[in-house]
């Protein structure tokens, strides 16, 4: 058994046991440092998230206004940001199209996350079912390729989409869909290693009967294997989809016109170095962001963290 | 980057699988089958129509790749062969692969050993017909000429010129200036300006001065490499070249006092006086080995290069332990069967690394900000002091790890916790009954278990954060900058460096600079990445 995965079993049978050790409960003399321990680590923890919370609140806009519990409770922060009807102090008014980056994130990173998940899985099958020439290079190849960041190339990204823009338009610079294919670029990578994984311990002998029953390669793979792996799937799905939510590298080297932008670039140009100004509408709109995409972890944690452990992708 | 089977916990999914695998089990079959031939169908469509787009432009070396690669597909997803059973479900992704993943590395490897950036964009007979437009310039005693734009019987654009000093009138093409005869032309006794010609039809009024800017880029070749540029839609003048190409030598002769410049090898014509004085623009080459040279001698790349190099190794090394120093200390702390409150602690304290991270990075940015942070404004200003958190050198590294720190703390938080309850307590017990103090069985129990269980998960977060572009970027921008010259700010790490080099600075581009950082960023994550990986035996996994 790897090293690695001893951590995952282990971090995996950690998050279990917690729930089930539980016994007769110490005192409160000898464990209040592991309280006071806790305690410090959470204010620590929910310092920020607490000051987003109340700025975004707050009526006051500005970051010196800014405080732990808002001086006058009002919405229009999140109105004002929706309507992109955000005003600077001095007069004038920025251009936050606040709803389109969203859509954007969402087109981007949920395209991402399922196709990404469907070429992994169709590799996986390849892999874990079928044994051929170069399979044992094939794996090899793609662990190698994995070592080198995607971004990291981005130079040359940015100038193969440059040059592919110039003959094909729709695959040009400022285009989702240029932004979705490079992301498929890493669809072979760790996640793929992730399912195959998964795909080898599910029993051959019920893709046996398949196959006595009638069923092709093909039909194994959609109505035997994927079912079985739909847990997994979502896991991968999910840890692609808030990887591809927070890249900035490659969205800002490909995306050129503000409402094309994704949330991680339009955020970061709205706020820009306008910290003093425009706190309150950008508190609000990180809030909106943050609640599913927090919720949606905490909802697979338990999955996601055995999932992280084994590709380490956050963190 | 050690990537193993998936150890997926054997309890119930948090939702059925049965509804997704009735829906997932309606595709195979019929439907799957059309969906398949439908895709098929797309992709044959798709590349006729590109190789339609690529014969167009005459781009002979893509066209064959193109044909070849759909032929190829068509021949894996139609042809029932034994061997193409794996093919057909390796294809999809491969291509992706190789598109975005293989092509930027080589390419990135291509353009490194050139002198690819702003500059150096075109190739070298594009740039010296762009040195010899350059180089035109009015001479001292030129000829001047009264211009009316006209149209000529097919209604091409001409100029009908007047030369003030001589009195000859010419009409001139962008091939050519022809004289007229004097008869033909009528010139007005005021200006000097022609007023009508036969043959030719005058443009006037509102038409003419929309011409603006078809009429600056009129030129008319005359002889010895001068030419005639309007100015303005009224008048032109001859210019002369300074500068001869000199083809059978392939070098520039500057026409004035006979300064050669020659091509220097790395895609510019220079003096020969003066090595500094260039011809602009430059063409793009290969320069070999000269892009790492440049890193590792001159001293204009090479001090800011070290500076972020180490930085970047600093950055790393010191998010890693710091977090996994406290993720293992509060984790200790919780680990304590019946702990009270538990299961609350350990969710809250996870809040930092589930937020998206890049929200968190801005918001931070927020909050250390000098003059309006809360950190400063509500916090340090009650004792009396503030501290220049982003816009000191020293200061705004040590915000970037501690923002680093609080990301990624949470995550060796719970691998501790994990890894912690996995270690069995006869062990510590033992330990314990043998007289060890709760320090010594933490160094000598403990702690060499759980680093066998955390120990990969360091390497891999090393590795990640070694080009935790993100972290840097969104928090600090890279700066805050000492020097004025430099392009690399004092938080700046490799990844941060390479994408202003090639994509963000005020400085032009440099791709080839660019390029040959990323290959050097490429070696060292692979030796680290490699080593942890060969050490944590996963190849044994390849089965």
């Amino acid at each position: 058994m790897s090293t690695a995965e001893q951590a995952e079993l282990t971090a995996v049978a950690g998050a279990r046991a917690i729930g089930a050790r539980r016994r007769r409960r110490p005192h409160i003399r000898d464990t209040w440092w592991r309280h006071a321990v806790a305690i410090i680590g959470i204010l620590v923890a929910l310092f920020p998230v607490a000051y987003t919370l109340s700025s975004a609140f707050n009526r006051d806009n500005t970051l010196q206004g800014a405080s732990l519990v808002p001086t006058h409770v009002t919405l229009h922060n999140f109105g004002n940001l929706l309507h992109n009807n955000v005003y600077l102090n001095g007069g004038g008014k920025t251009d936050a199209p606040y709803l389109s980056w969203i859509v954007n994130s969402m087109i981007i990173a949920g395209a991402t996350a399922f196709l990404a998940t469907l070429l992994g899985a169709f590799a996986a099958y390849a892999f874990s079912r079928f044994r051929f020439k170069g399979r044992r290079f094939g794996l090899m190849a793609l662990l190698l390729i994995q070592m080198f960041p995607q971004f990291g190339a981005i130079a040359a990204i940015y100038l193969l989409v440059l040059n592919i823009g110039n003959i094909f338009g729709p695959l040009g610079l400022n285009s989702l869909l240029a932004v979705i294919v490079v992301y498929l670029g890493g669809a072979m990578g760790v996640q793929a290693w992730l399912m195959k994984g998964f795909f080898d311990t599910i029993p051959h002998e019920l893709d046996e009967s398949a196959r006595v029953d009638g069923a092709t390669p093909a039909q194994i793979f959609w109505g035997v294997i994927l079912p079985l792996a739909a847990p997994v799937l979502v896991v991968v799905a999910l840890i692609s989809f808030v990887f591809t939510l927070n890249d900035y590298v490659i969205a800002s080297a490909l995306l050129q016109t503000n409402n094309h932008f994704t949330l991680a670039v339009g955020m970061k140009g709205f706020i820009g170095d306008q910290y003093g100004q425009l706190w309150g509408p950008f508190a609000a709109g990180s809030l909106m962001a943050m609640i599913p995409v927090t919720a949606l972890f905490f909802f697979l944690q338990r999955w996601i963290v055995s999932g992280l452990t084994a590709g380490s992708v956050k963190g | 980057m050690s990537t193993a089977t998936a150890p997926i916990p054997a309890e119930p999914p948090p939702f059925s699988p049965g509804r997704i695998a009735r829906a997932i089990a309606a595709f195979s079959g019929l439907p799957g089958q059309i969906i398949k031939l439908a895709f098929l169908a797309a992709t044959n469509g798709l590349a006729v129509w590109a190789a339609y787009v690529l014969a167009d432009r005459k781009h002979w070396v893509a066209l064959p790749i193109l044909i070849a690669a759909t032929a190829a597909i068509d021949i894996v997803y139609l042809a029932p062969r034994k061997w193409t059973l794996p093919l057909k479900f390796l294809v999809p992704g491969t291509i992706f692969l190789l598109a975005f993943q293989i092509v930027p590395i080589v390419y990135t490897i291509e353009v490194a050993f050139s002198n690819y950036s702003t500059g150096h964009v075109i190739g070298k007979a594009d740039a010296i017909k762009a040195i010899q437009v350059n180089s035109l310039q009015p001479p001292a005693n030129g000829r001047q000429f009264e211009i009316a734009p006209a149209r000529d019987a097919s209604g091409k654009l001409v100029l009908i010129l007047h030369d003030d000093a001589s009195g000859a009138v010419y009409v001139g093409t962008n091939k050519a200036l022809t004289p007229l005869a004097k008869a033909d032309v009528t010139i007005s006794k005021d200006t000097g300006q022609p007023t009508a010609a036969k043959g030719y039809t005058l443009i006037k009024g509102a038409e003419l001065f929309a011409m603006d800017a078809q009429l600056k880029a009129f030129n008319i070749p005359t002889r010895g490499g001068s030419a005639i540029q309007t100015q303005g839609v009224s008048q032109a003048v001859e210019l002369q070249p300074t500068l001869r190409y000199d083809k059978a030598k392939d070098q520039f002769v500057r026409i004035s006092d006979g300064v050669v410049f020659k091509d220097n090898g790395q895609g510019s014509f220079v003096s020969s006086v003066n090595p500094k004085d260039e011809l602009e623009p430059g063409w793009k080459t290969y320069t070999g080995l000269h892009n790492f040279g440049k890193l590792a001698n001159n001293p204009l790349y090479r001090t800011p290069f070290l500076k972020v190099f180490v930085w970047t190794f600093a950055f790393a090394t010191l998010t890693v332990l710091l977090s996994f120093a406290i993720g293992l200390f509060v984790a200790i702390a919780l680990n304590k069967k019946g702990l009270r409150f538990q299961r609350l602690y350990r969710s809250v304290l996870v809040v930092p690394w589930a937020m998206p991270g890049f929200l968190s990075l801005l918001i931070w940015a927020g909050l250390l900000n000098d003059s309006f942070g809360v950190v400063n404004n509500k916090i340090l200003s009650h004792f009396g002091f503030t501290v220049p958190w982003l816009f000191d050198a020293n200061w705004a590294k040590v915000s970037v790890i501690l923002v680093s720190v609080w990301l990624t703390t949470p995550y060796f938080f719970l691998v501790s916790l994990g890894a912690l309850q996995s270690i069995p307590e006869e062990l510590t017990e033992a330990a314990r009954v043998d007289g060890g103090g709760a320090w010594g069985i933490f160094r000598r129990v403990t702690l060499p278990l759980l680093l066998i269980a955390v120990g990969p998960l360091l390497i891999a977060s090393f590795a990640f954060n070694f080009n935790n572009f993100n972290n840097i970027y969104l928090l600090t921008g890279g700066g805050p900058y000492t020097g004025s010259s430099s392009i690399a700010g004092s938080t700046d790490i490799l990844i941060s460096y390479t994408y202003k080099l090639a994509i963000a600075t005020g400085k032009g581009q440099d791709y080839g600079l660019a390029s040959a950082v990323a290959i050097i960023i490429f070696f060292i994550v692979a030796t680290i990445s490699g080593t942890a990986f060969f050490r944590s035996k996963a190849l044994e996994n390849v089965n």
